[in-house]
């Protein structure tokens, strides 16, 4: 790995665990391989959201051009966002792309992504499906990524009738995450998901 | 003839008033579609370099006293004596460290300002831009001052 970045990240790792978002345990940063080339980063669902009481893991790669190319941050835990693709983890956000600068560091791009679950962007969507139910039903938008976080990142809030749902499928012998998937991507109407999995 | 000046939206002039030459050149815009109303000022890519006049312009500093400032990009703080570069936001680097931000993209890498491109396309985007929040701006002092 290029010198300039990995000297970089080791300033950046000792600065992110001075801050007092890593005290307050608003994220984390932890290293994957001795090399600083791979990090996982975590971040707490922010209050007032769906996402609230969740924790959400990051896999994070440095580029060997870092820091002026941005680092390639995607989802571990499985999300229902707008802007984070459900299959993949994948995120769209601008300061990722086109509108990074060489004085971001990680520690304010997990930030922007807290961010971004508190502010979703509907209109630059990663997930058309998911951004579709954002705009159209939000309470079950609200609903089904609160059912996300209390499976996928430990959130609290069980819901009981999309539980009842899921076992539905996996009576019929569907596996539980495809299960999931086609009854929130089909706005939880049991009938839909079912001849969608056996078409 | 008053037929079609009204049916365009047009007036002829009064005595002795001047053409408005911007309204003639915003319609001649519209008129070639280069104009649209829904210019959404979005750049799709990472701006174009510097232009290298700018970059060889740009002022060289000596740090003078110990002070609490890191160089944004490697985040290595400057000592007394040490060299920088200024961009014209104030905002001091190593050398080694903005080239080549510089000659990726045109933009202070703290705060985005913006240096000038050798690019015209993007300076043409960059113009188009400003025309339209300027004629966004005209129309909003116009409504105001209809209707307030
Ligand atoms: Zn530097
Ligand atoms: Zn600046």
């Amino acid at each position: 790995m290029a010198n300039i970045a990995a000297k970089r990240i080791k300033r950046e790792f000792k600065e992110v665990m001075k801050s007092e978002e890593v005290a307050g345990g608003d994220i984390k940063l932890e290293l994957v391989n001795d090399c600083w080339t791979e990090l996982q980063g975590e971040i707490a669902g922010p209050p007032d959201t769906p996402y609230e009481g969740g924790t959400f893991l990051l896999e994070i790669k440095v580029p060997e051009t870092y820091p002026f190319n941005p680092p390639k941050i995607r989802f571990m835990t499985k999300i229902w966002h707008p802007n984070v693709s459900s299959a993949t983890g994948a995120i769209c956000l601008d300061i990722l792309k086109d509108q990074w600068a060489a004085a971001l560091t990680l520690r304010t791009v997990l930030l922007s992504i807290q961010a971004l679950l508190s502010a979703a962007e509907p209109n630059d969507p990663q997930d058309a499906v998911v951004a579709k139910q954002y705009r159209e039903n939000p309470q079950l938008f609200n609903m089904t990524a609160r059912h996300w976080t209390n499976i996928y990142a430990g959130g609290p809030t069980s819901v009981w009738e999309f539980n009842q749902k899921v076992q539905r499928l996996l009576d019929m012998g569907i596996d539980e995450h495809q299960a999931r998937v086609a009854l929130s991507t089909y706005d939880w109407e049991l009938e839909r998901a079912t001849e969608q999995l056996f078409c | 003839m008053a037929d079609y000046y009204q049916e365009m939206g047009w007036r002829e002039l009064e005595d002795g008033e001047q053409p408005n030459h911007l309204l003639h050149m915003a319609r001649f815009l519209i008129d070639c579609g280069l104009y649209e109303d829904n210019f959404t000022g979005e750049w799709p890519r990472l701006p174009p370099p510097a232009a290298k006049e700018a970059v060889n312009n740009l002022k060289e500093i000596t740090i003078e006293d110990e002070f609490d400032k890191n160089c944004p990009i490697c985040l290595k703080k400057f000592h007394m004596n040490d060299k920088a570069k200024e961009m014209p936001c104030q905002h001091l680097f190593h050398e080694k460290c903005i080239i080549p931000w510089l000659n990726q993209t045109n933009s202070c890498p703290f705060c985005r300002y913006e240096l000038p491109t050798d690019d015209e396309g993007y300076e043409a985007f960059k113009k188009e831009k400003k025309r339209a929040e300027q004629r966004k701006e005209d129309l909003e002092n116009l409504h105001n001052s209809m209707f307030s």
